[in-house]
């Protein structure tokens, strides 16, 4: 059997194994431990200097009710939403259908445009800030979510056609032949075949779009001010300024702007089953 | 029911030639088996016939139109694959009904269609079962019916039994040969196995290398082959090939030298002198002890009804000898060919026939 069951091996690596194991966990999961611990910290003890020990008395309560209280927090898991959404499924929607395209048909150009996608993934955006701020002011985007959106629509599109032309060249072929010779056009023939057979791709690239652009500092800062527009991650820096560092207060923001991505992941679970063409081909 | 016409039909892959100039015509209602080694051409040529490969040049014709630029759809064909191309997402009704569903097919002429081919192909019960569900012989049944109920003038099949067991695999080829007989219709059928080709076929067609080598009934092809390439493709286990010297014996008849000093003499020989290839099958040589040639059993394949015997005569190949089942010749026993000389085909050296040992009358 591969890879040897842990049971099997000699006492040494068994012990070690049992030692090991939760020391690593528990290294790895420090920094979240931490924030976890601060945010049901009462201030006083931070007050006073109680970073790491046990809290003097549980204030989860009162620390997660006042993050929506007393800043806008609230207004700003709205936006990361009206921003992270729209862009999920326009990215997905525009991916598909450029990956279907160069995976299927045999243009002439079709190696040059998949290379540009591939290209686009190597320059680094923090090269493109200034311009695209420019860009954001002069087209009147500037601090609004469509802006924000179509932004990242442009930057995700591209490792994500990638992804899904590899996907869908890795179907096989003779089902999309076959709906031709019995005469299915090709957009049915993109609805009905392909689109059910890229599913775990799609939510794969869901998960992690969702992900990456729900934890976007980078444009967030740079493309958006008002309290009606930015994200949660630029947004929770207010709690610094207004309260003097109310650290029991950032980690409990930080806590719940966690939590959507997290809900996202198993949500789409069930949808990442392995094995959705078999039985098409001889298998 | 379509007759389908090749002319002079060609096909390259950038440079490389595949398809060298094929000539073809498949009568109406015909059972027209491709074959030929892997590698020639075959499939290629069937989805040029399908519209699936474009037509470098020459011209399709179906049913007497030219359809060499007309989408696949629109030339009245259906295909079989040989992988089955099953859609893994829908069940077998679906997967049956999917073409006409998505070509505004009513909802009652589906319905009947379906539950005609299903009755045909013995699927009735399994109409709600995913691909998955399904064993090698009922996926590749189903794609049979996905072509049924297109109702097409003319079946294509490339290699549809070569992912299936060989007792599946004897099953389905009476099934489809069945099917031929009830829907009349034209199926062209590839395959690189010729049992295939012999059980099925009205017409082969032996294909190499991207020609045709010979076009005709499968007695014909068996008994009376234009070149050696046909003749040792065609038959199980394959024709007995030596290379002999020829002799003129005078009255028209050739004194055929075999390798290990005797001989046997011919009539009928194109050629009357010079080196060629002699080509014996296994079932016109007999163990005789005034035979021949002369030498020893290296292997006795037991079939049951019919032995086949290997011997080694000196050869880099052993003779093989179709004997009956009840032969009690074994390994390391001598023996002596008689070589019946009115079944000897001779080929020049280029490979053409130059005396058919066809039987036929
Ligand atoms: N899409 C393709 N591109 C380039 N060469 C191809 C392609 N399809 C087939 N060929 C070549 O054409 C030849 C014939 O292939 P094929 O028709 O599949 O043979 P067969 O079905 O007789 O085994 C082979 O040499 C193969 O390498
Ligand atoms: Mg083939």
């Amino acid at each position: 059997m591969f890879p040897t069951p842990i049971e099997n091996s000699s006492s040494l690596i068994r012990i070690g194994y049992k030692v090991i194991l939760p020391i690593a966990l528990f290294l790895w999961l420090l920094p979240l431990l931490g924030i976890a611990f601060t945010s049901i910290r009462p201030a006083a003890d931070l007050d006073a200097g109680n970073y790491f020990g046990w809290p003097s008395n549980f204030a989860g309560v009162e620390n997660y009710t006042s993050v929506f209280t007393r800043s806008n927090i609230g207004y700003y898991i709205l936006n990361s939403f009206k921003v992270t959404i729209p862009t999920v499924i326009g990215t997905l929607i525009l991916s598909t259908l450029a990956g279907y395209a160069l995976a299927i048909y045999n243009f002439r150009s079709n190696l040059i445009i998949f290379f540009l996608f591939v290209a686009g993934n190597f320059v680094p955006f923090q090269i493109l800030a200034i311009p695209v701020r420019d860009l954001s002011i002069d087209m009147g985007l500037y601090d609004t979510s469509i802006g924000l959106i179509m932004f990242h629509i442009a930057f995700q599109t591209g490792f994500c056609t990638l992804f899904m032309r590899n996907f869908i060249k890795a179907l096989p072929v003779v089902l999309i032949e076959s709906a031709r010779v019995e005469g299915v056009n090709d957009w049915k023939i993109f609805y009905y075949i392909v689109l059910p057979l890229v599913r775990p791709a799609i939510a794969a690239l869901a998960v992690l779009v969702f992900t990456f652009i729900w934890n976007d500092f980078f444009w967030a800062t740079i493309m958006s001010q008002s309290v009606s527009v930015r994200p949660i991650t630029a947004g929770i820096s207010e709690l610094k300024g207004q309260w003097k560092a109310a650290w029991e207060l950032i980690a409990a923001a930080s806590i719940i702007a966690a939590l959507p991505p997290v809900a996202m992941f198993f949500m789409m679970q069930k949808h990442f089953i392995a094995g959705l063409t078999l039985g098409a081909t001889k298998g | 029911m379509a007759k389908v016409e090749l002319q002079d039909v060609r096909k390259s892959f950038g440079t490389h030639e595949v398809i060298k100039g094929i000539d073809l015509e498949i009568p109406d209602g015909a059972f027209c088996v491709f074959v030929g080694p892997s590698g020639c051409g075959k499939s290629t040529l069937l989805r040029m016939i399908a519209g699936l490969e474009h037509t470098t040049a020459g011209t399709i014709m179906i049913g007497g139109k030219d359809v060499t630029i007309v989408q696949p759809a629109k030339r009245g064909v259906a295909m079989v694959f040989q992988s089955y191309a099953l859609y893994p997402n829908m069940t077998v009704a679906e997967n049956i009904t999917f073409g006409l569903r998505m070509t505004n097919q009513s909802k009652a002429t589906t319905e009947k269609k379906l539950s005609d081919a299903a009755l045909i192909l013995k699927l009735d019960r399994l109409l709600d079962r995913k691909p998955a569900q399904l064993s090698g012989g009922q996926r590749q049944r189903v794609a049979i019916g996905r072509a049924i109920v297109r109702e097409p003038g003319v079946f294509l099949f490339d290699e549809p039994l070569s992912n299936l067991d060989a007792a599946l695999r004897v099953e389905m080829r009476t099934e489809i040969s069945r099917l031929h007989a009830e829907l009349d219709s034209t199926m062209i059928y590839v395959t690189h196995d010729q049992i295939e080709a012999m059980t099925m076929a009205d017409v082969i067609v032996v294909l190499n290398a991207g020609r045709i080598e010979q076009v005709g009934s499968p007695l014909e092809l068996y008994h009376n082959p234009n070149s050696l390439f046909v003749a040792q493709f065609m038959g199980s286990p394959k024709m007995n090939t030596f290379a002999v010297e020829l002799s003129d014996y005078g009255h028209r008849k050739t004194k055929v030298d075999l390798p290990n000093g005797g001989f046997i003499v011919v009539d009928g020989s194109e050629r009357l002198s010079g080196p060629a290839v002699l080509g014996v099958r296994p079932e016109h040589i007999t163990i005789d002890t005034k035979g021949e040639l002369k030498g020893e059993v290296v292997l006795s394949e037991r079939l049951g009804p019919e032995t086949m015997l290997h011997v080694d005569v000196g050869e880099t190949e052993p003779v093989i000898v179709k004997e009956d089942g009840l032969n009690k010749l074994s390994r390391g026993d001598q023996c002596a060919l008689k070589i019946e000389a009115d079944a000897c085909h001779l080929f020049a050296s280029e490979g053409q026939t130059i005396r058919s040992g066809s039987l036929l009358d």
